[in-house]
């Protein structure tokens, strides 16, 4: 084949930007840490991608759901524990009160300790949680008990905690914090008060309180059984973030040795074909002839 | 009998010869690096013998040799390479435009990444998530109103950018009609000066090659056929002639009534004219006199434009097809961005419609209150992209926001409809016709898209390489080498000086005669 200076030239200039070419998609692999920067440079990688991301969203936000429920239930059993706790005064002071052998004073001051035992459980159940009251449903700007006048909401909060799986974070306050249990409490003051209550009369009220306090660890056991599960879920969830963290990035992430190595040998080629270009201007005929 | 002075006149052609021979060695050195030009060659040819034939020809040893003379200059190029390199040319002026047009797209989708629609839908979802948790929150709601802002600007920030590029290609393609009508022009002025020239014997080599290079320009913008025509009266046989220019489809047939450039020039000339419909979609590409712009010679159907940069512009920029149709990737993308646009929202309208509001100080939870508003869009949602905004209820309040879905009365930590609308994303909805999640039909666009572009991307890049081949073995016919032409340069050189010495050897026989004869005995 006849090869003149100008085709020289040309092909040494076509195989330089060759090189320009490569060396930059290479640059732009090291330099992002993916394997693409165009959707077009591999579609499927691009579409993948887009879901993968999407997956990770998702679980990232399920786990911040999930940050959430513990907040819900944790509060909502130590409002539970404390609760009981009083419960279980009430009813150790309704033991007492049972027996004979106290004085109607004695009782009177009994009655004190259970009226003020009373308003520790209204407030209670108007325990807050982030600004919102925990024991009164849906209804959470609304405090369930006021001025002694209970009215709760049983309709159940819910939080999703992946796709499609929604968990109930609250308890059913009618189920504690009921009408029946502040009414009794007053029942149980005022028959304190009552000088002609007879120790027998009163031992009633211990086994109400005992129901009472049956309720609230009923309760306790049914949320207790609800925060296994959303552990059971949160380990799920952190497996689930794993393996959908590690899909995206099997997807999309460079792999460094290869685009490193890819780069040496990448450099060493446009050097040569450099080199080769600094060797265009060869010697012609014109330099032997004289 | 021979003439005495024989000798001079044959040393006297043999160094116009290789003169002349040096003199277009000569402009091959000057033209190395001129593009298109072809080395040009002259054609030496023996000059008549002598005696020549004839009843009273002299009876001698013969023939007797008379010297050379220069036959013609011809080009040395290879017309075969030219049909090759123009065809390569002309699907690399495809591709290329076509990849240009998919690359400015991708480039605005900007897909996969932080800042794409996919991330915004995404987060909008998340901020809903966070809203359902936390309905009474008014920070959650304002993450909500914000992300909803985000998402309507995505839309319309990415309509009007596709818009834009796509106006810019209304121009390219007026500019590249025009291109093609220029060389036309030229074309037909070549024509008329090689018809003048070529009848008194002359070859002329430099508009053929002007004629060439124009081709090559003409073959990237659209697809022709070239068909060269012999002058008349006398023309030399290196002649090449002028040339008629064809329209040709994409298997090489050429189209009907579309002769471009008529080489006998019988025809008056011809420019192309493309027009536009009401929404400045191409809808018509013909053939007309340039003279006449009223009188069209032949129109194309868009639908089967010859391959070329015009048909990938037209194609990018939106035409009307035969079935009324606009068809184009950037009408195309718009669409479906609208589709998606209307689709999503309408839908997340639906569900925030039947939720209830947050009751605040005087305004009680009501239902009915729309997310988004979509202007005056069509009923397919046509201009959904490019008008969408949060609706002027949602910016006025952020109680407005319709978190809950009231089943048993409405209550602020009710976050149910804020969950629903959250799964919009993940609903099946009926997209173009094709059932689909949000996520699923974006991703397919994006596919599409990619595909499309990966494609051009290799069929350029192949393509390139096919005409950088052919280009490589037209220049290895046609190039000059200044090697070559240093050889042959002193090949000439030679040849001249020793015609010269001819003509002194011829001078001293002469002066033998003249001053040497018949001295004998003085």
């Amino acid at each position: 084949m006849r090869v003149t200076q100008m085709m020289l030239s040309q092909s040494s200039l076509r195989h330089i930007n060759q090189g320009y070419d490569r060396l930059g998609k290479i640059q732009d692999q090291l330099a992002s840490g993916k394997k693409i920067t165009r959707a077009s440079q591999d579609p499927v990688v691009a579409m993948k991608g887009m879901r993968y991301r999407s997956q990770v969203t998702e679980v990232e936000q399920f786990k911040r759901n999930l940050a959430e429920a513990y907040n819900w239930m944790d509060t909502t059993d130590s409002a539970l524990d404390q609760g009981t706790q009083a419960l279980a005064r009430i009813r150790e002071l309704a033991t007492q009160a049972a027996n004979d052998s106290y004085t109607p004073e004695e009782r009177a001051n009994m009655a004190k300790e259970v009226a003020q035992l009373r308003e520790h459980l209204e407030s209670i159940a108007n325990s807050k949680n982030s600004n919102k009251y925990i024991f009164n449903g849906m209804n959470t700007t609304t405090a369930p008990v006021e001025n002694g006048v209970v009215t709760t909401n049983a309709q159940p909060v819910e939080i999703e905690l992946m796709k499609g799986v929604s968990v109930q974070v609250n308890v059913n306050p009618q189920n504690v914090f009921s009408n029946e249990l502040f009414t009794d409490i007053q029942a149980l003051e005022a028959a304190l008060q009552n000088e002609a209550m007879t120790g027998n009369e009163l031992t009633g009220f211990i086994d109400t309180m005992f129901g009472h306090i049956n309720n609230f660890v009923a309760e306790r056991a049914e949320l207790g059984a609800r925060v296994n599960r959303v552990q059971m879920m949160e380990s799920r969830l952190m497996e689930q973030e794993v393996i959908a963290k590690r899909i995206m990035s099997n997807n999309e992430d460079a792999e460094m040795e290869q685009v490193i190595i890819d780069l040496m040998t990448q450099e060493s080629v446009h050097r040569a074909a450099l080199s080769a270009g600094a060797r265009i201007i060869q010697p012609t005929l014109m330099d032997f002839l004289r | 009998m021979q003439s005495t002075f024989h000798g001079l006149e044959t040393a006297r052609r043999a160094m116009m010869t290789q003169q002349s021979a040096l003199h277009t060695t000569g402009h091959n050195i000057a033209n190395a690096n001129t593009p298109g030009y072809t080395r040009q060659r002259v054609n030496f040819t023996q000059t008549e013998p002598y005696p020549s034939i004839g009843l009273n020809a002299p009876r001698l040893p013969g023939h007797l040799g008379t010297g050379v003379a220069a036959g013609s200059i011809q080009r040395v190029r290879e017309s075969f390479l030219d049909v090759q390199y123009r065809n390569e040319n002309n699907k690399v002026g495809y591709w290329d435009a076509r990849y240009n047009a998919l690359e400015k797209m991708e480039d605005i989708l900007n897909e996969p990444s932080e800042q794409g629609l996919s991330r915004q839908i995404d987060m909008l979802w998340t901020a809903f998530q966070d809203l359902s948790v936390d309905p009474e929150d008014s920070g959650a709601r304002s993450v909500v109103r914000q992300r909803a802002v985000a998402v309507a600007e995505t839309f319309t920030f990415l309509h009007s950018s596709l818009t834009t590029i796509q106006s810019d290609y209304q121009n390219e393609i007026e500019v590249t009609k025009d291109e093609a009508n220029a060389i036309l022009r030229q074309l037909e002025n070549i024509n008329a000066q090689i018809r003048e020239t070529e009848p008194h014997g002359y070859v002329t080599n430099d508009l053929y090659d002007e004629q060439d290079r124009l081709l090559d320009q003409l073959s990237r913008i659209m697809n022709i056929k070239v068909e060269r025509e012999k002058s008349g009266g006398n023309p030399n046989p290196a002649a090449e002639g002028a040339v008629t220019v064809l329209l040709v489809n994409d298997q090489g047939q050429p189209i009907e009534n579309m002769k471009l450039v008529d080489a006998k020039g019988l025809e008056e000339r011809k420019e192309f004219s493309i027009s536009y419909d009401d929404n400045q979609m191409v809808n018509g590409f013909t053939l007309r006199l340039a003279a006449e712009p009223n009188t069209p010679v032949g129109t194309i159907e868009l639908d089967s434009m010859p391959r070329g940069e015009l048909k990938a512009l037209i194609e990018a920029y939106g035409f009307v097809s035969n079935d009324g149709i606009v068809k184009g990737l950037y009408p195309d993308m718009l669409n479906n961005l609208d589709q998606l646009a209307y689709v999503f929202m309408s839908e997340l309208n639906a569900v925030h419609s039947e939720g209830y509001t947050l009751a605040s100080g005087n305004q009680a939870a009501r239902q009915g209150v729309l997310l988004f508003d979509l202007g005056t869009t069509g009923p397919n949602g046509e201009g959904a992209a490019s008008q969408v905004k949060v609706h002027a209820d949602i910016l006025a309040s952020l109680n407005n926001i319709a978190a809950a879905s009231g089943t048993d009365g409405v209550f602020a930590g009710d976050g149910s409809n804020a969950r629903t609308l959250a799964n919009v994303k993940d609903r099946i909805l009926t997209f173009n016709g094709d059932n689909g999640t949000v996520s699923s039909f974006y991703q397919g666009i994006i596919g599409q898209m990619a595909v499309d572009t990966s494609e051009a991307m290799r069929m350029h890049s192949s393509n390139l390489a096919l005409r950088e081949s052919v280009d490589y073995r037209r220049s290895s016919v046609s190039n000059v080498s200044l090697d070559e032409e240093m050889t042959m340069l002193i090949q000439f050189q030679h040849a001249y000086n020793a015609a010269a010495r001819n003509i002194t050897m011829v001078d001293e026989m002469l002066d033998r005669i003249i001053n040497g004869m018949g001295v004998v005995g003085r």
